[in-house]
């Protein structure tokens, strides 16, 4: 079993340069002005917690 | 060049900017302030608005407060549809933040499922993860998984838990080599402006010609109005969590790396703006 479309080393095609574009972008517009958002999901930090 | 894995991260931490605003019939016994939230695209709404709740039901009676929903510019949002559909389907192209109408009355039967609880979005999760299996591997993946790799799936996506979750989904993403990819491709497309809630058909990520089928030849089947025509007029964008992938691209290479969390390539067909 594999994943043979995924591990290409010629990664050039146009259409998988233009997802990783348009990823970066969605990035930039959608959460780059709004990081002072909080989360709807707190990431618990129990390492923390088990030193108190 | 980025590697492929690095979709898979970025189609999870995938956030959308939130405004919730208290709907105006709502009876408050002072003033609620509108609060602001990043959501998850690959969540549920009810999974992830605890905060929202306990906002508003501070300047709320207890007895004015009953199921919570959403509503945008008069549509209610369907909690089993995932967020980042809810927004590409009807929020596309619109200012950030989205804003949202919180209800905690006059809930719309007609429009909505009711959710309960928590395990109301679990069985939903996990049945639409039975469906994708059962159309990609005739349910033999994940009838082989047992009871706590199920709940591995689910608290990963309950918890945001990147690894937790693609560590066991990487199971349901395998495919003998010599057939080039899944049985069929789980898929659904949606409109805003259709009756139908959704198309879904059978669909092979390889054409009886060996080739692997693309976005386009999938689109050509099932939805050949949003091809662009000859004259290159766009009438149509196809969205997949906040992006335009070409028609180029390998439908096998999508359901791998572009599918929600319960294994479906949700897809938004919407008008392309007019400008």
């Amino acid at each position: 079993q594999s994943m043979s479309l995924s591990v290409s080393p010629a990664q050039t095609a146009a259409w998988r340069k233009q997802i990783f574009e348009q990823l970066s972008e969605r990035s930039k517009r959608e959460m780059d002005n709004f990081r002072h958002y909080e989360q709807a999901i707190e990431q618990t930090v129990w390492v923390k917690k088990g030193t108190m | 060049m980025a590697d492929d894995k690095d979709v898979l991260r970025d189609v999870w931490f995938g956030r959308i900017p939130t405004c919730f605003t208290l709907y105006q019939d709502e009876i408050t016994e002072r003033e609620a302030e509108p609060f602001y939230l990043l959501l998850p695209r690959v969540s549920y709404l009810p999974l992830v608005t605890d905060k929202v709740r306990k906002h508003f039901q501070k300047v709320m009676k207890p007895d004015d407060v009953g199921e919570m929903w959403f509503e945008y510019e008069g549509t209610p949002l369907k909690w089993h549809y995932p967020i980042g559909l809810l927004f590409d389907l009807y929020a596309s192209n619109t200012t950030l933040p989205w804003s949202i109408f919180v209800h905690f009355k006059n809930f719309p039967q007609q429009d909505l499922l009711h959710c309960p609880s928590n395990s109301v979005i679990e069985a939903h999760f996990m049945s639409s993860i039975k469906e994708a299996d059962a159309l990609k591997h005739k349910g033999a993946v994940v009838n082989e998984m047992q009871k706590k790799d199920h709940k591995q799936l689910w608290m990963g996506l309950q918890n945001d838990k990147f690894d937790q979750f693609w560590a066991m989904n990487r199971k349901l993403m395998e495919y003998p080599t010599e057939e080039g990819g899944f049985r069929y491709i789980p898929f659904r497309i949606y409109q805003v402006t259709s009756n139908r809630p959704f198309i879904q058909k059978l669909f092979r990520p390889v054409a009886s010609d060996g080739c692997p089928h693309t976005l386009g030849d999938l689109l050509k089947e099932v939805f050949p109005a949003a091809i662009p025509q000859n004259d290159g007029q766009k009438k149509y964008q196809v969205m997949i969590h906040g992006i335009e992938p070409m028609l180029e691209t390998p439908i096998q290479w999508l359901s791998e790396h572009l599918s929600y969390p319960d294994n479906f390539l949700h897809i938004s067909i919407i008008p392309a703006p007019s400008d």
